[in-house]
């Protein structure tokens, strides 16, 4: 078996708001399945560590506690809203399910519920979005049906993987907003997925940021924004798209990912780091140490002085040369 | 009358609309010649037009045009059949000691005399009214030769089907539910052995089972009547299974696997449906097109295997008497059992297509 995620800490209080952030393959998504307890359907499994919520430690949970808490304790918001709803089913039908999945309501009480929760997510025509299936709706309308899915049972905890990733870029803002007054609504905590720290400094309190199965920082989300503490964070920062000027190349990150199963040897993030020693590459991936009121996995954050200008992106050629 | 009328009216304003995208279909028949509307038209209100628009437009009605015209092709076929064969038939059945008189008078029996338009409206217009002509055999008409066949081959057909799925639905569910395990294994190498297995091989082992061994089925032969047939029936229609339960059973088995990663089915555990709401609507029915498309394709090599089928078994259908048909060289006979058959095969398969547009709405949008 391969390691997929083995050094990640995530912490969060009722009604908190953390974000997951990281490239493609750092791991983002297999967490929120350990979240979820879908491990197994995707040949997976916890092998050390726990997953705590309220007083029960669901990494070792049974799939009949499992039940009791993925749906209702726990929402879950996927990454693709077509292929999240089934494709023979009416929206109606799926979202009765959320609401009772043992099928206890009456049809007619469930399908007032059905059509308070579209309302919820503001989806106007309610009664018509009921009997539509989702290859009939649009992509923001999907999202909104997923969402009211998820929120069906008032869960306390709202996982959103990459919620707004297939959807344009003045739906991505509805959705988000959308998301955030259900949380204050209903007093959710959230876990919110995204490949763009934007979005989480947007919606969140916290942030976690991943490189190759590993949190690499974390902390407050204006702290993360103000003082990166670790050139991973700082890197995401400045490839951000909104920071390039016209004409000029964008500042994108070094060679590529990490991906799992040849994960190099010391600070995984060295090969693509200009700050890197000899040091960062002995041993295996640091832990996280505290600095000012974040954490850090990069054994030179103190040396990140707050204030720096951030740094010039290392060209290919350089690590190119670094990784000989 | 008027209703007819209208619609046709009404079918002819669609293709006006899509002059420009199919303009081949302009000129169609004799619709395209309708003056233009009068105040008898102008009585039926938009409303109605916009009724016949969209039944015209419906992915049934289209489904149903396609098989008409599967149909007629089929008729074509038929007719085709015996002008096609090298020689005069005429001949080859009279003989040398033929007399001119004699081949003229066949040649106006097998309804082959005179130009092939003339032949073919004639041909069209016989069928029309149910005529297939007489049997030169045994100068029976033949409609009601194959009327008093049709229902066993029918009853048989019928028995396969029911058989197929009962047999092919649990068995490709379990084969899919557990592929890992040793049912998995065991199924793919059994399912192999099956389908190479010929049907006059398995049918032989069979009766040698269950009609020799123990006597649970006739050794040949027909009970007539439901359900005293069904006796006689389940043996044929458990050989042809032998081929067709195994392929639509690993049809199933790898939809229902791809269908089972899907995220819609990830979406739904984590939802809490359970049971068979989570079988049923999440794995078989967005699973289960493939397989009855399939199963409309099979359904229609049933009639092709009955003819094995009825010569091993010794059942009375249509099957046995085609190759006695063949044998005689009785040609209308062999035409108007070419032409019902491939009616059965038409019918069989619009209905699979039917079944599909409701089970996933998906199969209606293509």
């Amino acid at each position: 078996m391969l390691p997929v995620v083995d050094a990640a800490n995530l912490s969060l209080d009722r009604r908190q708001a953390v974000g997951i952030v990281g490239e493609s393959g750092s791991g983002k998504t297999m967490l929120c399945r350990a979240l979820i307890g879908t491990l197994a359907r995707h040949g997976a499994e916890i092998t050390a560590g726990t997953v705590r919520f309220g007083g029960l430690d669901l990494a070792a949970a049974s799939e009949r506690v499992w039940r009791g808490i993925r749906g209702r304790e726990i929402g879950y918001i996927p990454q693709s809203s077509l292929a999240g709803l089934n494709p023979v089913l009416t929206v109606e039908t799926q979202l009765v399910e959320s609401i009772s999945a043992m099928g206890t309501l009456s049809r007619r009480q469930a399908r007032d519920k059905a059509v308070e929760l579209l309302e919820r997510v503001r989806i106007p025509r309610a009664p018509q979005v009921l009997k539509a299936r989702g290859h009939q709706l649009s992509g923001g309308m999907r999202q909104r049906v997923m969402i009211a899915a998820a929120i069906a049972q008032s869960p306390k905890l709202l996982i959103a993987d990459e919620p707004t990733t297939a959807l344009d870029v003045t739906i991505q803002r509805e959705i988000l907003s959308l998301i955030t007054q259900l949380r204050h609504e209903l007093n959710m905590a959230l876990v919110l997925v995204s490949h763009d720290l934007a979005v989480i400094e947007d919606v969140c309190d916290d942030v976690m940021v991943m490189y190759a199965g590993a949190s690499v920082e974390s902390g407050p989300v204006a702290a993360l924004s103000k003082t990166p503490r670790h050139p991973y964070t700082r890197a995401l920062r400045v490839s951000r798209v909104d920071r390039a000027l016209p004409g000029q190349d964008l500042d994108a990150i070094p060679g590529d990912a990490a991906s799992v199963g040849s994960w190099p040897a010391g600070c995984r993030f060295w090969p693509r780091c200009s700050h890197a020693d000899e040091e960062c590459r002995r041993g295996s991936q640091p832990a996280l140490m505290p600095i000012g009121r974040q954490l850090s996995a990069c054994i030179h954050a103190e040396r990140l002085v707050v204030g720096e200008q951030l740094p010039a992106v290392a060209n290919q050629e350089d690590s190119a040369r670094r990784r000989k | 009358m008027r209703s007819e009328r209208a619609t046709a009216r009404s079918g002819n304003r669609d293709l006006e609309r899509d002059q420009d995208r199919q303009p081949s279909q302009s000129g169609d028949g004799g619709h395209a010649n309708i003056p233009p509307p009068t105040s008898h038209f102008s009585s039926f209100s938009p409303r109605f037009y916009a009724g016949t628009l969209r039944l015209l437009r419906h992915p049934v009605t289209r489904r149903l045009a396609q098989a008409v015209l599967v149909a007629f092709l089929l008729m074509v076929f038929a007719f085709l059949l015996v002008r096609l064969i090298p020689g005069d038939p005429a001949m080859i059945l009279l003989g040398d000691v033929a007399t001119e008189e004699d081949l003229i008078a066949y040649r106006k029996l097998l309804g082959i005399d005179g130009p092939l338009h003339s032949q073919f409206g004639r041909y069209i217009s016989n069928v029309a009214r149910g005529d297939f002509g007489l049997s030169i055999r045994s100068r029976e008409p033949v409609l009601s030769i194959i009327g008093k066949r049709l229902p066993v081959s029918l009853w048989l057909t019928a028995t396969t089907i029911f058989m197929t799925v009962v047999l092919a639905l649990p068995l490709g569910v379990a084969a899919a539910l557990y592929r890992r395990t040793w049912f998995g294994h065991v199924f793919q190498i059994v399912a192999s052995v099956f389908v190479a297995t010929p049907v006059f091989f398995s049918g032989l082992l069979l009766i040698l089972l269950f009609a020799v061994q123990v006597s649970l089925a006739p050794i040949a032969g027909y009970y007539p009547g439901f359900p005293a047939n069904l006796y006689s029936l389940w043996l044929p229609a458990l050989t042809i299974n032998c081929v067709l339960v195994p392929v639509l059973a690993r049809i199933l088995q790898s939809s229902i696997i791809e269908t089972s990663s899907e995220e819609f089915v990830e979406a739904a555990i984590i939802r809490g449906t359970q049971g068979w709401r989570f079988y049923w609507r999440y794995l078989l029915r967005p699973s289960l097109a493939p397989t009855i498309a399939a199963l409309g394709y099979f359904a229609a090599t049933v009639v092709s295997y009955a003819v094995i089928i009825e010569i091993i078994f010794n059942l009375p259908g249509v099957g046995m008497t085609l190759v006695d048909a063949v044998r005689n060289r009785d040609y209308p006979l062999v035409q108007g059992i070419v032409f019902l058959s491939g009616l059965l095969v038409v019918g069989l398969t619009f209905t699979a297509d039917l079944v599909n547009g409701w089970l996933d709405p998906r199969a209606k949008m293509r």
